[in-house]
């Protein structure tokens, strides 16, 4: 195993520029992060070179206070029983990555779902615009700044009966007879 | 094909090996499946185990969970008396709420299934409406929790260190450390409750967690004055309530509190930062016995208010207990220092070494002034009332810790026993520790009984002091020079109380132990000292009953021109009640001078 490891990582290495290994103490997996141009070809390096058919995952998660997306793909070799993850990290405003579903057909599910929801475009993606949401217009919803409460606010009407909720803060105030200053309240909950 | 087919014959009975085993058809009668162990179905709440604390209603991104009173839980000190309610119409069993849960109350079932046409039917109370839950969960924050139960450990130095010099024990958080911590804080509020002076606790913590520290310090500043002494040795009763604490250790109220006021380091900046208003003179004048915390605090309060106060004080130092009771290694004098200037800057004056009864009578004070406050406190020791208790170096630790705070020495010898388990008793062995002396601590209940802080109590332990529980003392030895040499005390067996108090401890006849020892210190508890008004008019004009002043819920006595707090009226006797008596003095008092 331990051998594969150290060839694969060998290559990826001397073949795509920048290629960064990312510590990990687990037996069957590797771990990369690589500029995003070379996504698709390391991928179909890996998918037609070295054996890894499988793709078994893509993900995304929103770096929002640095600004930028980071795309994970986890793709799976039957025969050696490896996992490789391919990371990559790419500007939120202007969000853009290449197309892999000439890799695997596959991969074009995930990445309308990426569309939809992050508000990522993938270049010469095909399908339709809506995936899960329909006549969706306000913000990808997945991004971490879309405010979900105040959108449940907005979309659904309140229930009559909901009306003798209070507040908790405000009901342990009256019982101490506690006198909050003004300035103070923008800090209570 | 043979007549007689062997195979055709025998080969249906190879059905029968499927005999006793489980079908895979639907078995009769119809067992209902049971739901995968990590499904996600209606919501459980343990209703003795929740708190109220209403974090499960502040995530709840779609606005499902509100919190409502329920007919027979009420609130109390650490409960909201609140139980949330969820609209299942709205929930889609994200489980944050579950999940940011301190108390772990909350948890979902497997049971998913429910159909109705009644919209209304779908809001209902998880805990009371599906009691049958409890046995059916799934999904629960036993394993993972988002909150963070574990503090910031607090940097302080090292046991035997300590015992060298007077330096302060702890050393405070700096500001990552601060941050961190302040964000533990969920800002229930359930601790404002507890303390006596409802300060504003999550609010100024979420001020330090978003990085605003002058605010935190102006709200900290709305009801204590004396802020950086509470921030360092406050019996912090809010802690105790901490909704963290049901599962993890509370949120440093107290040491977030200490951090706040040190990022201001001196009177003027403290002055700058917390900018109050101060109302023009209204002409009225208010006269202090005693510049203790709740002195201060309504000589503090009433100045802004456009009040002329005059605290009249006996020693030289204002600060009361807590600047001669309080050991400086826990309270430097330089902070309590800053924070007295910063009172006298707003217009408070302070007359030092003037005691009451001696240098001024009580009757000037009274006729000069519209309104009279008292906070007078307990400076008197109990004795041990015991044989042999005059003995030379046999003394008060109150009045120990006094003269050693006043920067005067005492003779105390090597070996040093200090009867209690109080506060005083700690702190007056940590401080002969101090002066290398070796320390017995005597104290006639098990430690778990002691009424000190448990800091304290480990603090004492960590620097070498021992304690000796279940000790009685019985006679103090002393040479024939009439200097102490020894204590003679008995065991004690713990015999539960017959009425459900805490069990008693009963000597054991022919127990008796004998220490050596150059120095006692008896720290059983202390009284007040009324002797300014002893033989005067006002002795029968302010009521006092059981050594304590009495007064109505707005601090005042028994003469409605004369208000008292502190120590000698409330029964918890430490400086945030103290303080509380002063702030709610303050409020009566500007109320009854401007009603008159």
């Amino acid at each position: 195993m331990n051998d594969i490891k150290a060839k694969l990582t060998e290559h990826i290495k001397a073949n795509f520029p920048g290629a960064a290994e990312k510590d990990f103490k687990g037996e069957n997996r590797i771990d990369f992060s690589i500029d995003k141009e070379f996504i698709p070809s390391v991928l179909t390096y890996l998918k037609n070179t070295a054996g890894f058919i499988h793709l078994s995952h893509i993900t995304c998660v929103d770096w929002l206070e640095e600004g930028e997306f980071e795309m994970i793909f986890i793709i799976w070799s039957p025969t050696d029983k490896l996992k490789v993850f391919i990371r990559t990290r790419i500007d939120r405003e202007k969000a853009v990555m290449p197309n892999i579903d000439m890799i695997w057909r596959q991969a074009n599910t995930y990445e309308r779902e990426f569309r939809e929801m992050f508000g990522i475009q993938f270049i010469g993606l095909k399908g339709a615009k809506d995936f899960l949401l329909e006549d969706w217009e306000g913000p990808p919803p997945m991004r971490r700044d879309f405010d979900t409460a105040a959108y449940a606010k907005d979309a659904f009407f309140e229930r009559p009966g909901r009306e003798d909720a209070l507040d908790v803060r405000e009901e342990i105030i009256k019982r101490s007879r506690e006198e909050i200053p003004g300035f103070a309240k923008k800090y209570s909950r | 094909m043979s007549f007689f087919d062997l195979k055709g014959t025998l080969k249906p009975l190879t059905a029968l090996k499927q005999f006793g085993k489980k079908p895979h058809t639907i078995e009769y009668p119809k067992v209902k499946k049971e739901a995968a162990d990590r499904y996600r179905g209606f919501h459980f709440n343990d209703l003795e185990a929740c708190i109220g604390c209403g974090n499960c209603s502040t995530i709840c991104q779609n606005a499902a969970i509100d919190m409502i009173h329920i007919e027979g839980i009420e609130g109390i000190n650490g409960d909201s008396g609140l139980r949330p309610r969820i609209d299942h119409g709205r929930c889609c069993w994200c489980a944050l709420c579950v999940e940011v849960c301190p108390t772990g109350s909350l948890s979902l079932t497997k049971d998913y299934l429910y159909v109705s046409d009644d919209p209304d039917s779908f809001l209902w109370v998880p805990g009371i409406d599906n009691p049958e839950g409890k046995n059916n969960l799934s999904f629960t924050s036993d394993e993972q929790s988002l909150n963070d139960f574990k503090r910031i450990s607090m940097p302080e130095l090292e046991g035997m260190e300590r015992v060298k010099s007077f330096a302060e024990v702890v050393l405070g958080y700096n500001e990552e450390q601060a941050r961190e911590e302040a964000s533990r804080c969920i800002s229930c509020g359930l601790c404002t409750e507890a303390c006596p002076e409802h300060m504003h606790i999550p609010e100024y913590i979420n001020a330090i967690a978003t990085g605003n520290d002058k605010d935190a310090l102006r709200i900290i500043y709305d009801n204590n004055p004396l802020p950086e002494m509470c921030g360092k040795v406050c019996t912090r009763r809010c802690e105790d309530v901490c909704a963290i604490a049901v599962r993890g250790e509370p949120v440093a109220i107290r040491w977030l509190k200490r951090y706040a006021t040190e990022t201001a380091i001196s009177s003027d900046i403290t002055r700058e930062i917390v900018n109050p208003v101060i109302k023009e003179p209204n002409g009225k004048k208010v006269g202090i016995v005693g510049a203790g915390p709740s002195g201060l605090t309504a000589g503090y309060y009433l100045a802004l208010r456009g009040y002329d106060v005059t605290i009249y004080e006996s020693n030289a130092k204002a600060g009361g207990a807590t600047m001669y009771g309080i050991p400086k290694y826990r309270f430097p004098i330089e902070s309590l220092d800053k924070q007295i200037e910063y009172i006298e800057k707003i217009g408070v004056k302070i007359h030092y070494n003037t005691t009451v009864g001696k240098d001024i009578t009580f009757d000037k004070i009274y006729k000069e002034s519209d309104v009279v406050f008292m906070g007078v406190g307990f400076p008197k020791a109990w004795t041990l009332g015991i044989d042999g208790e005059d003995a030379k170096g046999s003394m008060q630790a109150v009045n120990y810790l006094h003269e050693i705070n006043d920067g005067e020495e005492v003779e105390i010898g090597n070996k040093v026993a200090v009867i209690g388990g109080g506060n005083v008793a700690i702190d007056a062995a940590r401080v002969s520790k101090r002066y290398g002396a070796d320390v017995t601590i005597l104290y006639r209940r098990r430690v778990q009984d002691m009424p000190a802080d448990w800091e304290e109590i480990e603090g004492a332990e960590d620097e070498g002091i021992h304690i000796v529980p279940q000790a009685i003392p019985i006679k103090v030895i002393a040479d024939k020079n009439g200097k102490v040499t020894g204590i003679e005390y008995l065991m004690a067996e713990m015999v539960p109380d017959e009425r459900g108090g805490r069990p008693k401890p009963v000597a054991i006849e022919g127990s008796n132990k004998v220490l050596e020892i150059t120095a006692l210190m008896g720290a059983i508890g202390q009284q007040a000292d009324y002797s300014f008004i002893e033989g005067t008019e006002y002795e029968g004009k302010i009521k006092v009953e059981r050594g304590r002043i009495v007064v109505n819920e707005d601090q005042q006595t028994s003469d409605p021109k004369v208000f008292a707090g502190g120590d000698a009226v409330n029964r918890t006797a430490d400086a945030i009640s103290a303080i509380a008596d002063g702030f709610r003095a303050c409020k009566a008092i500007d109320k009854y001078l401007i009603e008159k």
